[in-house]
């Protein structure tokens, strides 16, 4: 299969940087995989399940916020937070998700909803990948 | 009149001692600091510039204008966010920056986001309204903060509060050099390549829409280029505190040298004329 050059990049530093068969990222508006010679394509980055495949092999991470770009040289993932699927700690994960529920529960005002909203929705990502 | 000039030489010797101490000891901490920080700016470098590069990219093959951050509007106000230090003792860290800034914004209605107590100052001195005063430790800013101000600063753009988002922070060349800059985050606009026309497979496809993307996007933008900056600027600020605390310790080194060469002196010219009246009286 041919292959592309791939970048991920998040605040915490570079998480990939080589070539790449597919890589399949969920979007605001769904999932999408983009393969070899894609046009040039943007769109932004919701919270989801991501997967990168080299050689074959699939290796999934949770990923959201920030954006996907394509261009004919590379394909780039800008992404708020991105954390492979053997780095997610599972404790830590469902103890937010848990933090959030309460959250939820008490949050005042729509503001708070949200966040907390947020929040679990980026902690029920994480279990699911890391599962 | 020797015995007092002798004692008032040694107050100062130990005076200056006890700076030095205080010199030498910010230093290593400084030291400290800066080794982590550098770690931490290197390791969001890739980000901020791939964050940068790529949004470059799709602003110049962007062709439609809906969406309010990639519109070019009159530029009544100016917004600046100043990242600077919560203490001086770092050379020219905080000077060096404010200048930048006063030459940036000279002739321009402003406002600024201060980070760091030396910004607010900064504000508080030269009278420039402040959209908040909540971020003056710039030591406790997290990623969470950031993405705080990004929403303020967005809304506010949004909204029309001012026309122009800048963002003033200082580079991290190297241990021994720190840049200030005064870097434009919106509205996102670049120089448009020569050539003009397009082949139609250079038009980047936007999904949903162009205006939705970069609504989407652009709050993460800011949002990762203060990051960035911040990281850049606690390197920057690390490094000139250590270079400033070493040349300070150096200096205390070598006025310790200089006095204790004159209490020497002195120490000598009030034995020598003991022996003179001695001799004198022995005379007599």
């Amino acid at each position: 299969m041919s292959s592309f050059h791939l970048q991920i990049v998040t605040p915490d530093g570079e998480f990939f940087d080589g070539p790449a068969e597919r890589v399949k990222v969920r979007t605001i508006n769904g999932d999408v995989a983009i393969l070899a010679g894609h046009i040039p394509y943007v769109t932004a980055l919701g919270t989801g399940e991501a997967s990168v495949t080299v050689d074959g092999e699939v290796r999934k991470a949770a990923a959201s916020g920030g954006m996907l770009s394509v261009t004919p040289e590379v394909v780039r993932v800008v992404a708020t937070t991105f954390e492979w699927a053997e780095d997610i700690d599972l404790d830590r994960a469902k103890r937010a998700k848990e933090k959030a529920e309460e959250r939820i529960k008490k949050a005042r005002d729509a503001k708070e909803l949200e966040l907390a909203k947020v929040k679990l929705s980026r902690a029920l990502v994480r279990i699911n990948v890391g599962k | 009149m020797a015995a007092s000039s002798m004692k008032d030489i040694k107050l100062r010797i130990k005076s200056v001692e006890s700076t030095m101490q205080i010199t030498k000891a910010m230093e290593l901490v400084a030291s400290s600091k800066v080794r982590k920080a550098k770690q931490h700016a290197e390791r969001t470098r890739p980000y901020f510039t791939t964050l940068y590069a790529t949004l470059s990219d799709i602003a110049e093959n962007n062709r439609e204008f809906s969406s309010v951050y990639v519109q070019d509007r009159p530029v009544h106000k100016t917004c600046y966010v100043i990242i600077a230090g919560d203490r001086g003792l770092a050379g020219g860290y905080n000077a060096n920056l404010f200048r930048a800034m006063e030459e940036h914004r000279s002739g321009r209605d402003c406002v600024a986001l201060p980070i760091g107590k030396k910004a607010v100052e900064y504000c508080l001195r030269n009278n420039i309204p402040m959209l908040t005063q909540a971020y003056s430790l710039v030591e406790k800013v997290s990623l969470g903060d950031c993405a705080a101000i990004a929403g303020l600063l967005c809304k506010a753009f949004r909204e029309g509060e001012f026309d122009e988002l800048n963002m003033a922070y200082t580079n991290f060349v190297s241990m021994l050099s720190q840049q200030p800059a005064v870097m434009k985050l919106l509205p996102l606009h670049y120089e448009q390549q020569a050539g003009g026309e397009r082949t139609p497979e250079a038009v980047t496809l936007f999904e949903p829409s162009s205006g939705e993307v970069f609504n989407a996007i652009v709050p993460g933008y800011v949002t990762g280029l203060l990051y960035g900056a911040l990281a850049e600027s606690e390197a920057s600020e690390q490094s000139a505190r250590r270079a400033a605390m070493d040349a300070a310790s150096k200096n205390a080194g070598e006025m310790i040298e200089s006095l204790s060469l004159h209490y020497n002196r002195a120490r000598q010219a009030a034995i020598t004329q003991e022996i003179t009246e001695i001799v004198a009286g022995a005379e007599n």
